[in-house]
């Protein structure tokens, strides 16, 4: 079933992808090929895979249960919570917050945690900044 | 006889206390910054510009400097490869093959080994090369047009079957979503948008290196959420095997090593080729010879050797066209020019007349920077397989938040960073769907170039599609193409069972 | 030697600096945003000019530099629009990229009156060449050809279409007198290095790119510039290269590198910068690098390169709609 999903999302996304290949706005200088022919060959092999996928589908895979996926989830939505929240933040406060979420949902323990989320931050911080010399997110606190 | 003696006169320009010092803080810094994921090569090199700069280094020492980081990052890449599943840049892509199989088998000591040496022959062949063929290698990748280079990267795609995993349907899916991707952007030859939903974000298209962290790191940290307690995915409990390779392995892996030398340094030669295609190129070249139940994809030393030694040679066949033409073949290259020009020297086809000093002392240093690294890294394996001990619940954080910072810096976007994360949730939909993720990258990384070298050798002829075979260098490389898609089916057919016998006994 | 020369230039210069009225505004914690990764051109200009700024204490401090890419340059320019729009520390790196784009509605819904220009800190003139064994010798015939048979000449730049590469040649066929100049045939590459192999190569005919990528090949005589896009001949070593305009057409293609900052920075901060970005340029050090960098004398600051940018979008603007790549 997870297979033919897959097929059946290849095909629609080849479709979308030709959908938006017509939309492609040619100016009055173009070269003997265009724009427009390789992202119909494209997804042309798309579809072709799609729905050879779809015809004959692998076993299928072992999912995670739906406490896993919530996980995954979560763990998905911290993720890009961290990416929108880097710049106001700062960089040591938000990575440890990240890292901290991370290292508890991967079993450490409630003091552990973000003990861990601090040291992985600051390490960072000192490889990436310090030594590196790349300017990192700089948050209310400079840092 | 000329070359030795000038060879000589870098060494004597490059082997001072300072210089030394220098190579050793490069190459050291080089190694960690090609581990890490998302920062690679060109990047690492472009963040320690500065650095030299505030140091106040005359044109030898920071050129020491940045090109020990330049080999330091090519041999760094491989680590994370094998370790964690996670190229730490692209050319390190096709180490993780069969290097992650060997970590998984308890041979994470010795695949570190053998890619060290593997990396080793390559670019010390590499920078021979350099020394004695640049002129004559010039003269070569001259020759390369649109229409070349479009057989080119045709002939890397025809040997995709090579890297294919069970499913070939499902590779096919892998490669078209990477071509797809790769045409996100502003359409380089007419200048129009094209899948960008007029998103300024999307104009200069996707930085493969986000593709790159977010399928493979972020997709990782996912899998271990998933399988978080149980056993058999955790790597705290891997086996760390012996840190040296033994006597038998390289023996096995040295023809391996010298053909992927040369494959990996004539595609580092080529501008507009590059690393990557080396080191692919070299895998699908050794999967090939070896034929079908050799065992590449499972944990192959031969996978390992294959792709080091040609990216490695890659990094030195890229300097070529650097020195000789001052024009880069890769992307760190183009920052080198880039630092050499801020140190008010010229390169291009006068530079070994005019700077000497300054190119054989390069070329004096690569020497050195390759033996350091070679001493540096064997020792070094027993530590980082020791990554290997650090429990999960803090490695993977740690992992992600690296990826996370790898990309910001560089890019300072955090519409980067939602990209990666979509990358990531995509590669871990896909790596439980059985869909391989090497191809998504190599179709991002070749199939932009082989649609753009289309298009401009069609604009050169005004339609005319004859061009593409109009040299006989296109049309060896097409029947090198053609014999390269065959060969596997033909070979499949018929030289199997005496394949298997052998693998047998 | 030279370290020791370019410190006593500094420190003099800051004993002159230190007599020069004092500014209302004082600089604090100044950032440069670079709209593209490390290692590039806008990298450089940011890099090397915020060097030269705390060399010279015109800065307290050091020049903290940002690279923020994305957009050929749009994800940084919105940003500065939408988020930093009354910043006083901050400048951006700019060049004729910036303004080629924005001319071309590549940064949407962004115009040029949305920052302040700063000033510009240099130049690199545009060139167009040929492959040394060409029977071409001047840009008058090399265009007459094209105007002959346009397919017969195909014109090789580090550019996309439209970009600036592009242009220059456009610009130059428009002066020529060639009326349809979308049948001129370009073709682009990644970056001007790669155009000229293709040129040494003998896949195209022509070069259209910068002085600084060409120069070293005139010099080892494997390429022959005809004509430099620079309203009268450079100094020094470049003066043997003839313009454009001694040769009848009135075409100048200046890449200029330069900076804009906030659109709501306060006059006396936006004059603070315009006088620091002027003293840069005079100092003896960035004489040196521009040297070293190929640059060529632009000096133009606050309202007269505020004129600047707005003619060369306006030109760009002009040839984008003939050419199409514009409604």
């Amino acid at each position: 079933m997870s297979d033919r999903v897959l097929g059946g999302f290849c095909l629609a996304l080849a479709a979308f992808f030709l959908w938006r290949t017509t939309k492609i706005e040619t100016s009055f200088i173009t070269d003997p090929l265009g724009p427009k022919a390789f992202p119909v060959i494209i997804a042309g092999v798309l579809g072709l895979a799609g729905l050879y996928v779809l015809a004959r589908p692998d076993a299928r895979p072992d999912w995670p249960g739906a406490g896993r996926l919530v996980e995954i989830a979560l763990a998905v939505g911290v993720m890009v919570a961290y990416a929108l929240l880097l710049p106001s933040l700062g960089f040591v406060a938000a990575t440890a917050l990240g890292a901290g979420y991370l290292c508890w949902r991967l079993g450490a323990g409630p003091l552990e945690a973000p003990l861990a989320g601090l040291v992985i931050s600051l390490g960072i911080y000192a490889i990436f900044h310090l030594v590196l010399g790349l300017s990192l997110a700089r948050g209310p606190w400079g840092f | 006889m000329d070359a030795l003696a000038s060879l000589a006169h870098g060494f004597a320009v490059a082997l001072t206390l300072q210089n030394l010092g220098l190579a050793f803080v490069g190459c050291f810094l080089g190694t960690i910054i090609g581990a890490l994921p998302g920062l690679g090569p060109s990047n690492g090199v472009a963040i320690l510009i500065p650095l030299a700069f505030t140091l106040g280094l005359p044109a030898t020492p920071a050129i020491i400097l940045l090109t020990s980081v330049y080999y330091g990052a090519m041999y760094g890449g491989r680590i994370s490869s094998i370790l964690l599943n996670i190229p730490g840049d692209e050319p390190a892509l096709m180490t993780t093959l069969d290097g992650h199989p060997m970590a998984r088998k308890g041979q994470a000591g010795e695949a570190l080994a053998l890619s060290g040496i593997a990396s080793f022959v390559g670019s010390l062949l590499a920078t021979c090369g350099l020394v004695f063929l640049a002129p004559l290698l010039v003269r070569v990748a001259l020759l390369f047009g649109p229409a070349e280079y479009f057989a080119l990267f045709t002939l890397a795609f025809a040997t995709l079957g090579g890297v294919a995993s069970r499913n070939q349907a499902k590779s096919l899916i892998a490669a078209a979503l990477g071509l797809g991707i790769a045409l996100i952007g502003v359409d380089h030859q007419t200048g129009v948008p094209r899948f960008t939903f007029g998103n300024v974000h999307l104009y200069d298209g996707i930085n493969f290196l986000v593709a790159i962290v977010g399928l493979f790191a972020i997709s990782e940290v996912l899998l271990f959420l998933e399988h978080r307690g149980e056993g058999e995915h955790a790597p705290g409990k891997v086996a760390l095997g012996r840190v040296t390779v033994p006597l038998a392995m390289l023996k096995r892996t040295w023809a391996t090593m010298l053909r992927a030398t040369g494959v990996g340094f004539l595609a580092g030669v080529l501008p507009g080729a590059g690393a990557s295609l080396g080191s692919f190129i070299a895998y699908t070249l050794e999967k090939g010879l070896a034929g079908k139940g050799a065992g590449f994809g499972a944990g192959e030393p031969r996978g390992v050797a294959a792709p080091e030694a040609g990216n490695n040679a890659a990094a030195g066949g890229a300097l070529v066209p650097m020195l000789a033409l001052g024009v880069p073949g890769s992307g760190t290259t183009a920052v080198l020019l880039a630092m050499l020009l801020a140190l008010n020297i010229t390169p291009g086809p006068l530079l070994f007349q005019r700077n000497p000093d300054v190119v054989w002392g390069l070329i004096a240093a690569l020497f050195i920077a390759n033996v350091m690294l070679l001493l540096m890294n064997l020792p070094l394996v027993g530590l980082f397989v020791r990554v290997l001990r650090i429990p999960t619940r803090y490695l993977m954080p740690g992992v992600a938040m690296i990826s996370f910072v790898g990309i910001y810096g560089i890019s300072g976007s955090t519409f980067d960073l939602l990209e990666m994360i979509v990358f990531g949730v995509a590669g871990y939909l896909l790596r439980k769907l059985d869909v391989p993720l090497v191809p998504i990258i190599l179709g991002i990384l070749l199939g932009d170039q082989m649609e753009k070298n289309l298009r401009r050798a069609l604009t050169i002829s005004d339609g005319d599609w004859s061009i593409l075979w109009g040299s006989w260098l296109a049309i060896a490389i097409w029947t090198l193409a053609i014999v390269g898609f065959l060969a596997p089916l033909v070979i499949g057919r018929f030289v199997r069972p005496k394949v298997k016998d052998t693998v047998a006994q | 030697m030279n370290k020791l020369a370019a410190a006593c230039a500094a420190s003099l210069l800051t004993a002159l600096c230190a007599s020069a009225p004092a500014v209302a505004f004082e600089p604090a914690a100044t950032e440069c945003i670079a709209p593209a990764n490390p290692g590039g051109g806008w990298d450089f200009t940011c890099r090397q000019v915020g060097k030269t700024l705390y060399d010279l204490k015109i800065v307290p401090s050091p020049v903290q530099v940002t690279n923020l890419s994305g957009g050929g340059g749009g994800v940084a320019y919105s940003e500065v629009v939408a988020k930093r729009d009354s910043d006083n520390d901050l400048i951006v790196a700019a060049s004729s990229a910036t303004s080629t784009r924005l001319a071309q509605g590549a940064y949407p819904g962004m115009t040029m009156g949305q920052v302040r220009w700063i000033g510009s800190i240099g130049a690199d003139y545009g060139v167009i060449a040929v492959a040394k064994d060409s029977p071409i010798k001047t840009l008058k015939e090399l265009l007459d050809k094209v105007k002959a048979d346009p397919s017969s000449v195909a014109f090789a730049g580090g550019s996309a279409v439209g970009g600036w590469d592009h242009l220059k040649v456009l610009i130059a066929a428009k002066a020529d007198g060639i009326d349809d100049i979308r049948k001129v045939k370009y073709v682009a590459f990644e970056g001007g290095g790669e155009a000229v192999t293709q040129l040494l190569g003998g896949h195209v005919q022509a070069f259209t790119g910068d002085l600084s990528e060409a120069k070293e090949f005139s010099d080892s005589g494997d390429i022959r510039i005809l004509a430099v896009l620079a309203p009268k001949r450079l100094p020094g070593d470049f003066a043997r290269f003839p313009t454009a305009k001694e040769q009848g057409l009135d075409v100048v293609g200046a890449n200029w590198r330069g900076f804009y900052a906030p659109g709501k920075m306060s006059d006396d901060a936006y004059a603070f910068w315009v006088e620091a970005v002027k003293k840069v340029y005079a100092s003896d050090e960035w004489k040196g690098i521009m040297k070293s960098s190929g640059l060529m004398p632009l000096d133009l600051d606050g309202a007269a390169f505020t004129a600047f940018v707005k003619d060369q979008i306006d030109k760009t603007t002009a040839i984008s709609k003939e050419i199409g790549l514009i409604k």
